[in-house]
């Protein structure tokens, strides 16, 4: 357990001194971004390099940045100039809400169909891969576009936007989740169909086993391997897709915070929704070898 | 999209007692906004669009009319010295700001000083108050200013969401003086009682207001008990917003909208042309092939510019003949139909230059250098599909003139880059500023802080500062017109190309709409009722 968590700061140490790198690389100079696109007088210019302390050397800078993580301080935001640990506190819950619900919807739609199309006929496989792909290559913009336009403009079910209710959680959910059953209902899929094929199943089907109860009790579990091991894609999937998602549909969050902060190249804020991704992915992976040890208990040992 | 809820309007009678003549209606709107605001602080106001949001919640000194003279509203009334260095303001004595504090001219006094705060407003304090030397307090409702030196848009500074006035006790207290807030607090008609970024604004009626600015359609509170604006970025989501009553007004309405809103029964669209210059690609004087005034003029020739702005915004774009914009008192109007759209005559000039030869791919070539021109735009500033109208133009210019213009847009960092290395050969601007006047002191100047053209020319330079310096309109515009004349026809180191506009739509229950007199852009909410 402590290695893990050694390995765990090794990757945060890593990924706030990649972006500071990457800052320091991107063309242009913080002074000209916090100069943005008015005036630009050198009086300006002196008056932003000692606000922000520009002026100390690069490792000063950079040392100074790691204190102030260590300190849970993330700095200041460019644009919004506010700090930003409070930025993202006020937006973390509307993002949460959004990606937990989108990830309760993907895993709840995939299972239900590969579980009912899982090894029946031709027809009936063919048609769910097809709304599978469809959902998985339409970008989730238009998928919004046309949820909204339906569900909202037309029939008025939902509202647009906002926070308020669970109402306004489903369309966003939907969007953003549409994918994510699409790739896992293949998986899930394919998982169960080699499972019924292994020797276990026919030994199982001789003993008298249901089908149903054979999917249920043994072959699932054979099958959400491969697609526990999606789980790490599906969590990119999930903070990607907030960006649009949330832009769309004017929902507070993350995501759009961090768009307008990559257009406005506000990097403290970029640097800490950086940060922030890597500490969701190192849970996640902890937690995903908790779960293959539950799931499989060959890898207990 | 067919099914019209009549607004979803919440209209109650507010419980106030015995039945009077007239009974106070509560009556709440929403209203879906394209921008999210940087900053809610009025005196670090940044996006012409978030105007209408500072003045719901603050009051500035002066208002500016149409065509560019000043108004009471804070001030009752103002007198300039002789010399033009000293301002003297007589304020309303009847004003509150929300906080209960009182306002007077040790408040407005206090607000003036707040920008001399090292880091506060370094633009504001080095451009629009470069001349600023002190405030004194004469007596409670009479504030003396002293300039170091004359300025002719001092006024206008007065007028703008920079004097917007904070309570100066609230500037002490605010827990995010920069952003701004609920607690940052003004005397405007609405007070702000709630912000959730990305989602929304909320304001309440301040029962109290009764100082609106000259002008204003009525005196006394706000018609409307609430609004709320929402931050809905995509246009075809606001646009699908309003269609179905979920919300009642909507600004920036996209050219591809623009007939299915007016086909719409049930609708109402205005727009209004923006103040300040009119969008325009600058040239870069400072090497070739722009160097070279006739392969400027000739890259204006080879451009159908009515053609182009038909196609990329059908028909609703209003083109521009001058640097300065259409709205401005200070239009030159005689430089109409002056230039563009003759390709004979672009490829006449471009043979004239040298550039003869050309290439295999079709571009001109001169000393085996191809006649290339290069655009770099930071992406946050495209806006009204700036991007597809330089491709329109790109394709004009390589078709009707063998010109290779490129069209780069990147990150500001990248921008920033390119211009200060001087890597570009083009480069496109537009400002909102109210008073265009301060536009061109930036972008004309040979030191100006955006003079992107490197064009220098003492002439222009003294014209502009002697504009700058008096107060006097018609001498202004006297001079500005030779500026434009200079600029757009004598040295063609301007191409402008179209005056950018903002729309509202909204239900047509919604009444009282309007644009700021001064920059064209939605007015607050302050005149906004519901009715018939």
């Amino acid at each position: 357990m402590i290695k893990r968590l050694a390995t765990g700061l090794a990757v945060l140490w890593a990924a706030a001194t990649a972006s500071y790198v990457a800052l320091l690389l991107a063309p242009g100079d913080t002074v000209d971004i916090l100069v943005g696109d008015g005036a630009d007088t050198p009086e300006i210019r002196a008056g932003i390099v000692a606000e922000w302390g520009l002026d100390r050397p690069q490792i000063v800078q950079y040392l100074a940045y790691l204190w102030r993580l260590l300190h849970g301080d993330l700095g200041r935001s460019y644009q919004q100039q506010r700090g930003v640990g409070e930025i993202l506190a006020t937006q973390l819950g509307p993002t949460a809400q959004l990606t937990l619900a989108a990830a309760a919807t993907g895993v709840a739609l995939a299972g239900v169909i590969a579980v009912v199309t899982a090894g029946r006929g031709r027809w009936l496989r063919g048609a769910a891969s097809a709304a599978e792909l469809v959902s998985v290559s339409v970008p989730p913009f238009l998928i919004g576009i046309v949820l909204l336009s339906v569900f909202s403009f037309t029939l008025g079910w939902f509202p647009v936007s906002g926070a308020q209710g669970p109402q306004a959680l489903v369309l966003p959910a939907l969007a953003l989740g549409l994918p994510i059953a699409g790739v896992l209902g293949q998986v899930l899929r394919g998982g169960l169909e080699r499972a019924l094929e292994q020797p276990f199943a026919v030994t199982a089907r001789a003993r008298g086993l249901t089908e149903r109860a054979l999917v249920a009790r043994h072959a699932l579990r054979h099958a959400l391997i491969p697609a526990v091991t999606l789980a790490g894609w599906f969590t990119g999937t999930l903070l990607g897709g907030a960006v649009i998602t949330e832009v769309l549909f004017g929902r507070p969050g993350l995501g759009q915070v961090a768009m307008q902060a990559v257009t406005g190249r506000d990097m403290p804020v970029v640097m800490a929704v950086v940060l922030l991704s890597a500490v969701v992915y190192v849970i996640i992976s902890t937690l995903l070898d908790l779960a293959y040890r539950v799931i499989d208990p060959r890898i207990r040992g | 999209m067919k099914r019209l809820t009549p607004a979803l309007l919440v209209l109650t009678l507010a419980a106030c007692g015995a039945p009077t003549a007239q009974t106070v209606q509560s009556t709440s709107l929403t209203w879906a906004i394209e921008t999210q605001p940087i900053t809610l602080n009025p005196q670090l106001w940044a996006q012409n669009k978030v105007r209408l949001l500072v003045f719901n919640q603050f009051d500035a000194l002066l208002s500016k009319a149409e065509d560019g003279t000043f108004r009471p509203w804070l001030a009752k009334a103002w007198q300039v010295s002789d010399d033009g260095l000293t301002y003297t303001l007589d304020l309303r004595d009847d004003v509150t700001f929300h906080d209960g504090t009182k306002f007077d001219a040790a408040a407005v006094k206090a607000n003036l000083d707040q920008f001399l705060v090292p880091g506060y407003n370094p633009a504001v304090a080095a451009i629009q108050l470069k001349a600023f030397d002190r405030a004194e307090v004469v007596s409670p409702y009479r504030l003396k200013i002293m300039l170091k030196e004359p300025d002719g848009l001092f006024l206008d500074f007065l007028a703008s969401p920079y004097a917007g006035q904070v309570s100066p006790k609230s500037l002490k207290s605010a827990k995010d003086l920069k952003f701004g807030g609920p607690d940052l607090v003004g005397t405007g008609p609405f007070i702000l009682d709630r912000y959730v970024q990305g989602q929304e604004l909320h304001y309440r009626r301040n029962p109290a207001y009764n100082w609106p600015p000259a002008g204003a359609a009525h005196q006394g509170p706000a018609h409307l008990s609430e609004i709320t604006y929402r931050f809905l970025a995509e246009a075809a989501v606001r646009v699908g917003a309003l269609t179905s009553g979920q919300v009642q007004v909507i600004e920036g309405v996209p050219a591809t909208e623009v007939n299915l809103i007016k086909k719409d029964p049930n609708l109402a669209l205005q727009a209004s042309l923006n103040s300040g210059t009119a969008y325009s690609y600058y040239f870069n004087t400072s090497h070739a092939p722009f160097d070279d005034q006739r392969v400027r003029e000739a890259f204006r020739q080879a451009v159908d510019v009515d053609a182009v702005l038909k196609s990329v915004y059908q028909g609703t774009a209003t083109r521009a003949w001058s640097i300065v914009g259409k709205k401005s008192p200070f239009y030159d109007a005689t430089l109409e139909n002056t230039y563009g759209g003759d390709v004979a005559k672009a490829n006449a000039l471009l043979d004239e230059a040298g550039w003869k030869q050309r290439d295999a791919e079709g571009f001109r070539v001169k000393a085996g250098r191809r006649l290339t021109v290069r655009e770099v735009a930071s992406a946050p500033f495209v806006r009204d599909r700036r991007d597809i109208l330089a491709q329109a133009i790109q394709a004009q210019v390589k078709q009707s003139a063998g010109i290779d213009f490129q069209v780069k847009i990147v990150d500001q960092g990248t921008a920033q880059k390119a211009l200060d290395e001087n890597e570009y050969e083009l480069f496109g601007n537009s400002r909102g500023d109210s008073d265009v006047g301060a536009a061109l002191n930036l972008i004309l100047p040979a030191k100006g802080a955006i003079n992107r053209t490197r064009f220098a020319d003492p002439q222009v330079d003294k014209w502009l500062a002697t504009a700058s310096a008096t107060s006097d309109q018609a001498e202004r515009k006297e001079l500005y017109a030779k500026v434009q004349q200079a600029a757009v026809r004598e040295k063609a180191i301007v191409f402008p190309l179209y005056v950018p506009a903002d729309q509202i739509a909204a239900h047509k229950s919604v009444q009282g709409l309007g644009f700021d007199p001064s920059s064209g852009t939605p007015a607050s909410a302050y005149d906004v009722r519901i009715g018939t």
